[in-house]
């Protein structure tokens, strides 16, 4: 197999088989999470100010007072992470290009140099962030497999694109059908590792601030 | 048939006119070291324009800051050459058109004489052998 | 005729300023440094013409028609005259078994010595009897001048890698000359044509060499191949400002703008149409409008469509709705085990009183 032929590979039946893998998994996950049900609360509802699943939503997307201090690479680190995922993933125009050919939908797409920008500002904030997490003995004692293994997930697909753009380490054709082979990883593991977080993020902070709502405690 | 038969007109044509890039100072210094070789061993170089990424800018510029000199060469030979001397001597600006006028490559050449100009020994005794005919027939 | 090219030039009225001039172009052109045009010309001028088989297989006389037609009356034409062409069954003289018994005059006389070039594809189903010259199937006749020649050039994308004859599902068993051949240096020149100037380019080279030129990790001239498309094109400023033709007729059309979306291959292929150019350096695909189709890369033909973005899936997506209905069911389906559990443990749940604690 050549690097074209490789590349073919990898945007004809590699992509097919992990979209449908990544669906398969998202609705399974979705309908099993959220077919659990909870029990009805009997007791009286309390009031609060601030005390409700929509503020949690959003509430919880803000630090809590001092969070900062105590753990600024978390923070500071996990938001220009996350800021930069979602300008590479949805700003790239070939990017886009994919999302419209799979969904309809589209919108302009962002100066290539910033896109460069920010996969590279990305990557170095992906990388302070795991150092810290070797670094730090409470979080590596927490961490498990799943966590190393989703963050490799999540920066394969990000350092071989930038490599493809950049022209680096291998030719461009073996390198973007690297990157498109690791984003094809990605949608694979992620219904069924903690990158689910992306679909269940907000039902989950919802449902926080509702059963706690109820008692009055705005969380 | 020329494109005005057609009834298009480019709008946004191939970038012509662009910036200093900052490539081609350092062609200068080259330059001087290729004419302190010259000087100092008589071997003659060049640089080949065409392969280096500079814009038009570029060259307008390293083109007036090398000047012109006293010698102009033009070359009929499948299109036109022009070897222009430059206010440095020994350094020449050479350019190649084809047939249809288009440049086909440019350097700048650092030689005594360009090696394009001298005639070849071959070449002369061809001529001479005209001129014993030329003489034979007086 | 047989003597030094020079002499050969000289009859043509091709003067040395105008040979020596063309050499300059040329090493300009392949990347080589000034002085070896210089070189060149003192070696190729010199030279003796090398014997030069030329053997068409599957192909369809596209690779002859771009050497031939280059940009005639020129140099690229006339460097012909460098080579003794002593068999091409296209443009030479003589036909049929006197063709072929000059193929056998001219590998018996050169043996060991001759550049062999090569175009079309080679078929192996049915032991080659897709393809056949004088009652010979082309595999035989491949191996027979391969054994005795210097060199081999692959010319255009069905010698070099199989090209559209080998394009799925590949009906006559279509493969590429180094498929065959292992023991020879081979040089690819793919290009559905190929580009004349690489041809004479790569001549020049082993005329003035003796060599073959610096090549790739698919054999192809790094001179030539060395960079892609889309990093040479002209409209490369666009793609990196993100702006792109979406139609072919559309305002980003007219504007000359990136067509990276209308399926240009430019990115991945390898080639110097953009610095080279067609057609006596009149344009090229890009310049024309239409996007790269990939013609010198291995398989080109089967990329997922010349129309279809690098970026976006070559195939229709198949898998997906039945991978939503499969992902549904299971949900449901684990959805109503989990309340089964749910039911069962509820009614397996007893009571506790105060009595029962206080036994």
């Amino acid at each position: 197999m050549n690097e074209l032929q490789f590349l073919t590979w990898v945007r004809g039946p590699g992509l097919d088989i992990a979209v449908g893998i990544f669906v398969l998994g998202v609705l399974w996950r979705l309908f099993e999470i959220y077919s659990l049900g909870r029990k009805k609360d009997l007791a009286a509802p309390r009031h609060a100010a601030g005390a409700s699943g929509l503020h949690t939503v959003f509430r919880r997307s803000i630090p809590p007072p001092g969070g900062v201090k105590r753990s600024p690479v978390s923070y500071i680190g996990g938001y220009i992470f996350h800021i930069g995922l979602a300008i590479v993933v949805f700003g790239f125009a070939p990017h886009i290009l994919l999302i419209k050919n799979l969904t309809g939908l589209s919108w302009p797409g962002l100066p290539s140099q910033f896109i460069d920008l920010a996969a590279v500002v990305t990557m170095a904030a992906m990388v302070v962030v795991l150092v810290d997490r070797i670094n730090k003995p409470v979080k590596r004692f927490l961490s498990t497999f799943g966590d190393w293994f989703t963050w490799t997930v999540t920066f394969l697909p990000v350092l071989t694109g930038w490599l493809a753009v950049q022209h680096l380490l291998l030719p461009y054709t073996t390198m973007l059908a690297l990157h498109i082979l690791s984003v094809e990883i990605l949608l694979i593991v992620l219904p069924f590792t903690k990158l689910f977080h992306a679909f269940t993020l907000f039902g989950s902070r919802w449902y926080n601030g509702k059963v706690n709502g109820q008692r009055g405690v705005p969380v | 048939m020329s494109l005005d038969a057609i009834p298009i007109h480019v709008i946004n044509a191939p970038p012509i006119e662009a910036g200093l890039t900052g490539n081609a100072p350092p062609l200068l210094r080259e330059l001087a070291e290729q004419v302190k070789r010259l000087l100092a061993t008589g071997e003659a170089s060049a640089i080949d324009l065409s392969a280096l990424p500079l814009t038009p800018a570029d060259l307008d510029w390293l083109r007036e800051k090398l000047g012109a000199g006293e010698i102009s060469v033009t070359l009929q030979a499948n299109g036109e050459s022009t070897l222009n001397e430059t206010a440095c001597p020994g350094v020449w600006w050479v350019t190649h058109h084809n047939e249809r006028g288009a440049v086909t490559s440019q350097l700048i050449e650092v030689a005594l004489v360009p090696e394009l100009v001298k005639a070849h020994p071959q070449d002369v005794q061809i001529g001479y052998e005209y001129l014993e005919l030329v003489l034979s027939d007086l | 005729m047989q003597g030094p090219l020079i002499d050969t030039l000289a009859r043509q009225g091709i003067t040395r300023r105008t040979f020596l001039k063309y050499c300059t172009t040329l090493a300009s052109m392949m990347a080589l440094p000034p002085a070896a045009g210089l070189a060149m010309a003192e070696a190729m001028a010199a030279a003796r013409r090398p014997s030069v088989i030329w053997l068409p297989f599957q192909e369809c006389t596209g690779c002859t028609e771009s050497i031939t037609r280059s940009h005639s009356p020129t140099l690229e034409g006339m460097i012909f005259d460098m080579i003794s062409l002593d068999y091409q069954e296209t443009l030479m003289a003589a036909a049929g078994h006197q063709a072929e018994e000059a193929l056998q005059a001219a590998m018996k006389e050169n043996a060991g010595k001759y550049l062999l070039i090569v175009d079309g594809s080679i078929p192996l189903d049915m032991d080659g009897a897709y393809s056949c010259i004088g009652g010979r199937s082309n595999v035989e006749i491949l191996k027979e001048a391969a054994a005795g020649a210097a060199a081999i050039v692959a010319m255009g994308s069905c010698a070099a890698f199989g090209g559209i004859p080998k394009a799925n599902p590949n009906p006559t068993g279509a493969v590429s000359v180094s498929d065959i051949i292992k023991d020879k240096p081979i040089v690819n020149i793919p290009g559905c044509p190929p580009i004349p100037v690489v041809m004479t380019g790569v001549l020049a080279h082993y005329l003035t060499f003796g060599s073959l030129p610096e090549l790739d990790d698919k054999g192809r001239p790094k001179a030539f191949f060395g960079e892609t498309i889309h990093d040479r094109c002209y409209r490369r400023p666009f793609y990196d400002q993100g702006k792109f033709a979406k139609t072919f007729d559309d305002e980003g059309a007219r504007m000359g703008w990136c067509l990276f979306e209308l399926g240009c291959k430019g990115p991945v292929t390898y080639n110097a149409c953009a610095t080279v150019k067609w057609n006596g350096g009149t344009s090229w695909p890009v310049e024309s409008g239409h996007g790269c189709l990939g013609c010198s890369e291995p398989d080109f033909w089967d990329a997922g469509g010349f129309y279809k973005a690098l970026s976006v899936p070559a195939d229709p997506l198949e898998f997906g709705a039945a991978a939503a209905v499969v992902g549904a069911g299971a949900g449901v389906a684990v959805s109503f085990a989990n309340r089964a559990k749910k039911r069962a443990a509820k009614a397996a749940h007893q009571t506790t009183t105060l009595a029962d604690l206080e036994k």
